[in-house]
């Protein structure tokens, strides 16, 4: 019993946040403006509590485990869901599902930390399913927008297509090994061209999820309907915790078919840079141009897992915690800058910095963070993934990453352009920034420019296990 | 040829008879009626491999409830005959190579692997598929995503009640 309660403490708290949710939406109505606080302050306890009683080993027969690296990671994922609470307070609190959308995102979150934890195909399946569904519903929540409505749409149909292959998947790896648990299958994994198809239908469906370039068509027009604040969720949280799986289910259950996942790592990887770079080049809208750019960074985050090394889970677990700093900062820009002045094209952003400094820095830091330019931590980031690829010693692979860190930096740079130096004649507005929302752009700065600069945190990350 | 072999072969080809013809019906009502006449093949398999909850527990919930609802789908949907969005002959002819592709490739790791050579599947015996093991199972070994389930569906109501209520 005490051994349940230390070992699911953080989904076991999520659990009882859902049902505070709940309680709250069925008694009477509180207003957001006094519910929103509340949220937040649960959702900092919730990250607090994420770094104390932290155990190791495995409950209900293998079904779910966790180590101190997972208890690190679901800790990257809380973070990035508190940032949200306070980035997109102002879109919040004129939503008129304020709680609910907490319920479906703190469900999501939920399922994304059983799925790091789990230790069974069957468990993993569905809490795959439980971290989708709810976003799909989330995508949706601009009830007035045609274009949410078709985002979530395409995301649903997208996501029930992937669940089908990554079953079919799954039951061919049964098939083909007889057992589901994850300690048991590698033993009995032969390379047979079963097996090998079975795993080829598997990570598709991570592909599906990641966005990875063949299956990345789903991606652009759903976080372009979606609010900005699901954006957010889905570019940075949700694919955190499916790159945290990838390498559990790479690493461990299919280590021996690394010969194969090697190769088609460097394949899509090199596919996802190159691919998302060009596209992201001509975007004229900033959640599409945001969009582009995350697949371009999954194509990184493939290079750091293809090194099947403990540096690359560090490497891929630090560049995550860097992004989720980066891209929030950027999208909450985006965010408050959407809200308030009405504005999505980069055009529109001409001229931001005679009227509104704060948010200029703020945007320009977290562009410099995600281009990967040297004082800001997306440089660190990059650096030690390319260096975890490199181990392997294919330096043209590496080569063909550091090219593509050159292109993006064109179209980070044309958004910082914008904002500094071209003239504008009716530039926007002095937009009122909310306590909370200034909150959450410092924390982000400071992120971008601390961990990067204290290395303590890479050695501290290759230590856990 | 025993009888059970007879039934095996009947349904098989009645299973794949009925799935092409959900494919190339025109009127997507017939489709729907093949669909079934696929879930009940497939049910009879479930009895031939002695789990006859599976095979009741399959017609009910597919052939009974969600069949309904793609029958009622269908139907406020309005589709007729003549609404054939595929036009493009190109698409088409990608569609035949790339899924015949697949299909070679299917066909040829399943010939090709050593795991299943001369290996058959328990027929009329095993009690796998039976209620009690099931239950067994689901209730001991399970019992998490089991209950991972209801958060589940908890979350899939929430979000259709949101989606659904437009003041």
């Amino acid at each position: 019993m005490n051994e349940l309660l230390t070992l699911m403490k953080s989904e076991l708290v999520l659990t009882v946040l859902i049902f505070l949710l709940l309680f709250v939406k069925i008694g009477r109505g509180v207003r957001n403006e006094a519910l929103l606080p509340i949220i937040q302050v649960l959702l900092l306890l919730n990250f607090i509590v994420g770094f104390f009683f932290n155990g190791e080993g495995s409950l209900f027969g293998g079904m779910f485990h966790t180590s101190s690296l997972i208890a690190f990671e679901k800790n990257i994922l809380s973070l990035a869901v508190y940032l949200i609470s306070l980035l997109f307070a102002g879109w919040l609190k004129k939503s008129q599902h304020m709680p609910e959308f907490f319920l479906l995102m703190i469900t999501a979150l939920l399922g994304m930390f059983l799925m790091i934890s789990s230790g069974n195909l069957l468990m993993f399946y569905l809490s795959l399913e439980l971290s989708t569904i709810p976003v799909a519903a989330m995508a949706n929540f601009d009830l007035d927008k045609k274009r949410s409505s078709e985002g979530a749409m395409k995301m649903i149909l997208s996501s029930a297509f992937s669940s089908g292959i990554l079953l079919f998947g799954i039951s061919l790896v049964y098939g083909a090994t007889g057992t589901l648990a994850f300690a048991e299958i590698p033993a009995q994994l032969n390379g047979s061209p079963l097996q090998v198809l079975a795993f080829v239908f598997l990570f598709s469906a991570f592909a599906f999820k990641l966005s990875v370039v063949p299956f990345h068509l789903w991606a652009a027009d759903v976080y372009e309907g979606s609010p900005i604040a699901v954006t957010a969720f889905l570019s940075v949280v949700s694919k955190a915790s499916m790159a945290f799986i990838l390498i559990t289910v790479l690493y461990q259950v299919f280590k021996p078919l690394q010969s194969i996942w090697y190769n088609m790592l460097v394949l899509l990887a090199m596919a996802t840079m190159v691919v998302g770079n060009l596209f992201a080049l001509r975007q004229q809208n900033i959640k599409r141009l945001f969009a582009f750019s995350s697949i371009a960074q999954v194509g990184f985050v493939l290079v750091g897992i293809s090194s099947n090394s403990t540096l690359g889970v560090a490497s891929v677990v630090y560049f995550m915690l860097i992004y989720v700093f980066s891209a929030m900062a950027a999208l909450g820009v985006a965010a408050v800058v959407s809200h308030h002045a009405g504005q999505e094209n980069i055009d529109g952003y001409k001229g931001l910095y005679k009227n509104n400094k704060f948010l200029s820095w703020a945007m320009a830091l977290a562009l410099f963070s995600l281009a990967g330019i040297p004082p800001t931590a997306g440089f660190f980031g990059k650096l030690f993934l390319l260096a975890a690829g490199g181990e392997r010693g294919a330096y043209w692979f590496i080569t063909v990453a550091a090219l593509n860190m050159i292109v993006s930096l064109y179209y980070y740079l044309r958004v910082v352009r914008a904002i500094f130096m071209d003239a504008n004649e009716k530039p926007i507005d002095i937009i009122p920034l909310g306590n909370t929302e200034r909150l959450g752009l410092v924390i982000c700065g400071a992120g971008i420019i601390l961990v990067g600069l204290a290395g303590g945190i890479f050695n501290f990350i290759q230590t856990l296990h | 040829m025993s009888i059970i072999e007879i039934f095996f072969w009947l349904l098989s080809g009645l299973a794949i008879f009925s799935a092409i013809m959900v494919l190339i019906s025109k009127n997507p009502v017939h489709s729907v009626l093949w669909l079934i006449v696929v879930f009940f093949a497939i049910s009879g398999h479930y009895i031939l491999l002695n789990a006859q909850f599976l095979a009741i527990v399959n017609l009910i919930v597919y052939a009974g409830a969600i069949m309904v609802l793609f029958l009622f789908v269908i139907m406020l949907m309005n589709l007729n005959a003549d609404a054939d969005p595929q036009k493009n002959v190109w698409l088409k002819v990608i569609g035949i190579v790339t899924g015949g592709l697949l299909l070679t490739v299917l066909v040829s790791a399943v010939r090709s692997s050593n795991d299943l050579v001369n290996r058959s599947a328990e027929l009329k015996t095993g009690s796998i598929g039976l209620i009690k093991s099931l239950g067994i199972t689901l209730f001991n070994e399970y019992t998490v995503p089991f209950e991972l389930s209801s958060i589940l569906f908890l979350s899939a109501m929430v979000g259709a009640v949101v989606i659904g209520k437009k003041e």
